[in-house]
């Protein structure tokens, strides 16, 4: 059996292939698109999941820390542990912090805690060089994005710190790397005015003494009492906003990244439509070069149907191939990117079934040239 | 030569348009082509010839008359059947001012395409392909592309694709116009001896005055009446 879309194929290998290629790079950005918003996701929950708390206790009338600014006292904490329900409670602080990074400042995101405390923000099994922090100042456990080894020294406010640990795959929901460092050393930066402010204050009357606070008490539950049920009750009785770990996910998701996934997902259909414009061009175009054939296997009789098919297979097939190599494309270059890409199996299955409905559609101006070719062509020269 | 029809046309008439653009081609025609002939189809430009061939090769319809191909009446004032492609298909063999040959298939795919459309086993397809690639002493280069073929191969190959389907016409437009005098007089011997041997009518249209001393018959157009000279 003839197969005229391969022979066809065949003919203009290279041609065919580079074409795919040109597509492929254009579907290889769609999928590292895709990729940026599952990094953000991912990043997102990296903070909730290593730090595997029931509960977030924030600021009244506010959704926490990672969408507006929540201030607490620190001694909540103590508070929260005279609950029959609660197992472990802590205080922490999440902030941005602006690094030495070179000759320039590198934004991080950085985790206040209370390094004797019951909860540790950091992941053992992302800490790959050194050790967690083990006194109350002046040392900090950097995300390897900084580029910091250990040893290595930085100024923080009025204060240097020591690199005491290195940790893998630590970021904040907007890309940043985190840092860790004492609660003490977090309260300082956070909430201890300069000299001059202290003193302006003084003179101005306004004495403020405590630097106590923090961003959030974030708790776990005793197995045997059910989650809601115990945050409800502490909404009750704190007058404090209280999360559970799912609605604070829902916060980073809905709150923080909501608007970046709507971008992404505009990007993508733009980029999708702009794909099969071009898919539909080029399949336009290796129509046109065949005309004169087309109008000769329609003269000697070759059904219709015969030759869509060769336009629709070969169309097909430079979406599939496109696919692949957009595949490839994206796999080489995602880790080249600042931000996390995530690249997931399910989101490349999605691209090839929209890929292989875009190359149908795409198909359609061929077949219609097809259609529309006369016989009458082939003879006359 | 059979004495048999392969073509047979009563009162055909091709107009074009209505009005003042009404323009009348051929009137009235009458005339039977038998199998084994090859007959020449002269005409000034612009006078008929491509509107008549395309009528015979059912691509253009009449505006009345009847017309047989082989034994079966296939125009009578309208189309009998709805797929007159696949009467060119079963029927009808084409060959061109070019070779024309599909440029990405082989020269044995270039042959067995119209087979296959017609539900023809690969095997006999093939086999058939051979026995006249073989008749046309191309046989080796059945595996060869188009493009590495020299333009008299090709012609052979073109000649070769009019026959696989067995056809009872072969209708040829001008196939010596871009050869020169040897090789022209070569492709219309050949086609003499095809008709011959291979019992098909071939109306083949020509400008070329010396190659009518090698056809059985000469039809002309004039005035938009066909006559045999």
């Amino acid at each position: 059996m003839i197969h005229l879309a391969k022979e066809d194929i065949r003919h203009t290998l290279g041609k065919f292939i580079v074409t795919a290629m040109g597509v492929g790079m254009l579907l290889g950005i769609v999928l590292i698109m895709i990729g940026v918003y599952r990094g953000m996701i991912a990043d997102a929950r990296v903070i909730l999941d290593d730090l595997d708390v029931d509960l977030w206790v924030v600021q009244e009338n506010t959704l926490g820390p990672f969408a507006e600014a929540s201030r607490v006292h620190e001694d909540l904490k103590y508070t929260l542990k005279g609950y029959q329900a609660i197992d472990k409670s802590e205080a922490i602080t999440l902030q941005s912090l602006q690094i030495p990074f070179g000759e320039k400042k590198l934004t991080v995101f950085a985790i206040g805690y209370d390094i004797y405390g019951e909860i540790n923000p950091i992941n053992k099994k992302r800490l790959i060089a050194g050790r967690v922090l083990q006194s109350d100042h002046y040392e900090i456990v950097v995300s390897d994005k900084t580029l910091y080894k250990l040893g290595d020294t930085m100024q923080l406010g009025r204060d240097i710190y020591t690199v005491v640990g290195i940790t893998h795959g630590t970021v904040a929901s907007g890309g940043d790397p985190l840092v860790y460092i004492s609660l003490k050393d977090a309260q300082i930066l956070q909430f201890t005015y300069t000299n001059k402010r202290i003193q302006t204050d003084r003179a101005r009357g306004i004495i403020n003494k405590d630097s106590h606070l923090v961003n959030a008490i974030i708790a776990t539950v005793k197995p045997t009492y059910t989650i809601d049920d115990t945050a409800q009750e502490l909404r009750t009785w704190l007058h404090k906003a209280v999360y559970t770990r799912t609605q604070q996910s829902d916060v980073l998701t809905k709150y923080v990244v909501e608007k970046a996934s709507k971008q992404i997902g505009l990007f993508t259909v733009i980029l999708i439509t702009v794909a099969t414009i071009i898919i539909s061009l080029i399949i336009y175009t290796m129509t046109l070069e065949k005309m004169k054939e087309i109008s000769i296997m329609k003269l000697i009789g070759l059904p219709n149907a015969t030759i869509i098919k060769m336009i629709v297979e070969e169309t097909l097939l430079l979406g599939i191939l496109a696919f692949i190599f957009g595949n490839v494309f994206s796999h080489l270059i995602y880790t080249k990117f600042p931000k996390n890409v995530v690249l997931l199996t399910p989101d490349a299955l999605t691209l090839f079934f929209i890929v292989v409905l875009a190359s149908i559609v795409a198909s359609f101006v061929g077949v219609r040239k097809v259609i529309s070719a006369d016989p009458r062509a082939a003879i006359g020269g | 030569m059979s004495t048999e029809q392969a073509i047979k046309v009563e009162n055909l008439n091709k107009s074009f348009g209505k009005g003042d653009a009404f323009v009348d081609v051929i009137r009235d025609a009458n005339f039977t082509i038998n199998k084994g002939e090859l007959v020449a189809l002269i005409a000034p430009s612009g006078a008929g010839k491509t509107t008549l061939l395309m009528m015979l090769g059912c691509v253009d319809e009449p505006n009345s008359g009847t017309m047989w191909l082989g034994d079966e009446k296939v125009y009578k004032n309208k189309w009998l059947t709805k797929e007159t492609r696949k009467i060119r298909r079963e029927k009808i063999g084409f060959i061109f001012q070019a070779h024309y040959l599909i440029p990405f298939l082989n020269i044995i795919d270039n042959l067995t395409l119209l087979p296959q459309a017609n539900k023809v086993k690969d095997a006999d397809s093939k086999a058939k392909a051979r026995e006249l690639l073989n008749y046309f002493d191309i046989a080796e280069k059945e595996k060869a592309m188009p493009s590495q073929l020299s333009g008299g191969q090709n012609q052979r190959v073109a000649i070769a694709r009019a026959l696989m389907n067995n056809p009872q016409i072969i209708l040829a437009d001008e196939p010596t116009a871009a050869l020169d005098m040897n090789r022209s007089v070569d492709v219309v011997k050949m086609l003499k001896k095809i008709a011959l041997e291979q019992d098909v009518a071939i109306v083949m249209v020509t400008h070329d005055d010396r190659m009518l001393e090698y056809c059985d018959k000469i039809m002309k157009i004039e005035d938009k009446r066909v006559i045999f000279i």
